[in-house]
């Protein structure tokens, strides 16, 4: 038996949360429903196609969020999605996102920082992000791939004198020279592409200790 | 570098700067959502020495078509400086793209046309209004192009 549709405010607030091309919908209960048993039925459009799709894991759900990553996993293409909300025999109306385009919107995680030191030198390796994958054994995509332009942008911050500097990098491997021995050096990178601004997450903040000046401690001897 | 044309001094930054302002506004007035202009088939696979000609021939109808029809929307919805931006910088880009006569290779420039064609095509048979107004929330995809051409 079909709902009375408009029956319930429409679900607000519905976005696609994208990481690494893992594009998440998400919305907030409706007005005045929050803690109600409300359920949702979500659906996707591509845009350029013909009729919008189900998807039948988020038919009828209670959470209020649903993983689109395999749906709109051609990046190039771009795409809608609406969500509704049932409550007993009400349900309200499609709430639908704004045009989605996973290329231009997904938030490039941060890289993998690996740091190794010795007196006045900090090397550091940088490993792009991988790209989301249905399955845990599928091969690796790296974000590299997908984006050959991808750049760093690396953070040093100088404990001692409290100084910060920072460098955009293309590569993946970096040394910093010129540092003051045995003095604590903290890093955070972030990846960053060309385009339309993106949100751009940092990564953990590392430090290290650069060693102690071996020259001045043999002097002591 | 769009294949045989070397263009230099455009900063897309700022073309995808004045698009992120207007995007939400202009793509929301695009009913017709199962049409898409810029289909793969238009810009996908399109070899360097193609890419002049068609950048040439798509900022050449965005100026002449899209951006000239959607002045009075643009007045009406406020976003006359974004749509002034982008124009004046594919005026700047077509400019400086001008492909000299004897490298111009007749094969690949008639590859060009039909994918440009496709293009036209597809505007034309919609309502002049609708087609205008989808064309222009298609300016991400179009930089998207050009953008991964600037890399090469």
């Amino acid at each position: 038996v079909p709902c009375v549709s408009g029956g319930l405010p429409k679900p607000t607030n519905i976005t696609f949360l994208s990481i690494n091309m893992k594009n998440t919908l998400q919305w907030n209960p409706p007005e005045g429903l929050q803690g109600v048993a409300v359920t949702y039925t979500v659906q996707y459009f591509i845009y350029g196609q013909k009729k919008w799709l189900n998807k039948s894991e988020c038919r009828n759900i209670n959470r209020t969020y649903c993983d689109l990553s395999a749906e709109t996993s051609d990046y190039e293409h771009q795409y809608y999605a609406k969500v509704k909300a049932t409550w007993g025999m009400n349900c309200s109306k499609w709430t639908e996102t704004r045009r989605f385009y996973p290329f231009l919107e997904t938030q490039i995680g941060p890289p993998e920082v690996a740091l190794t030191t010795d007196e006045k030198s900090i090397s550091i390796v940088l490993t792009a992000p991988e790209k989301w994958k249905k399955n845990p054994e599928d091969s690796s995509v790296s974000m590299q791939q997908i984006y050959s332009n991808l750049k760093y942008n690396v953070s040093i911050y100088n404990t001692k004198s409290n100084r910060t500097w920072s460098q955009c990098v293309a590569n993946h491997t970096l040394v910093l020279s010129w540092l003051e021995p045995d003095t604590l050096y903290c890093v955070v990178v972030e990846s960053i592409v060309p385009g339309p601004p993106r949100l751009a997450q940092p990564s953990e903040k590392q430090c290290v200790r650069t060693l102690k000046d071996q020259t001045s401690a043999l002097k002591v001897k | 570098q769009f294949g045989p044309c070397r263009v230099e001094g455009v900063v897309l930054q700022k073309l995808w700067e004045a698009f992120r302002a207007v995007k939400d506004i202009v793509q929301a007035q695009d009913n017709i959502t199962g049409v898409r202009l810029l289909r793969k088939e238009v810009l996908q696979n399109v070899s360097e020495a193609e890419s002049c000609y068609l950048i040439h021939a798509l900022l050449k109808f965005y100026l002449d078509t899209v951006f000239r029809n959607y002045r009075r929307k643009a007045a009406e919805f406020r976003i006359l400086r974004s749509l002034s931006t982008l124009a004046n910088n594919f005026i700047v880009i077509v400019s400086k793209l001008q492909l000299s006569q004897e490298n111009k290779m007749f094969s690949t420039w008639e590859s060009a046309r039909k994918r440009f064609l496709l293009f036209q095509r597809a505007f034309k048979q919609l309502d002049r209004e609708a087609a205008v107004t989808k064309a222009f929330g298609e300016v991400d995809i179009l930089l998207t192009w050009m953008e991964k051409f600037q890399q090469l």
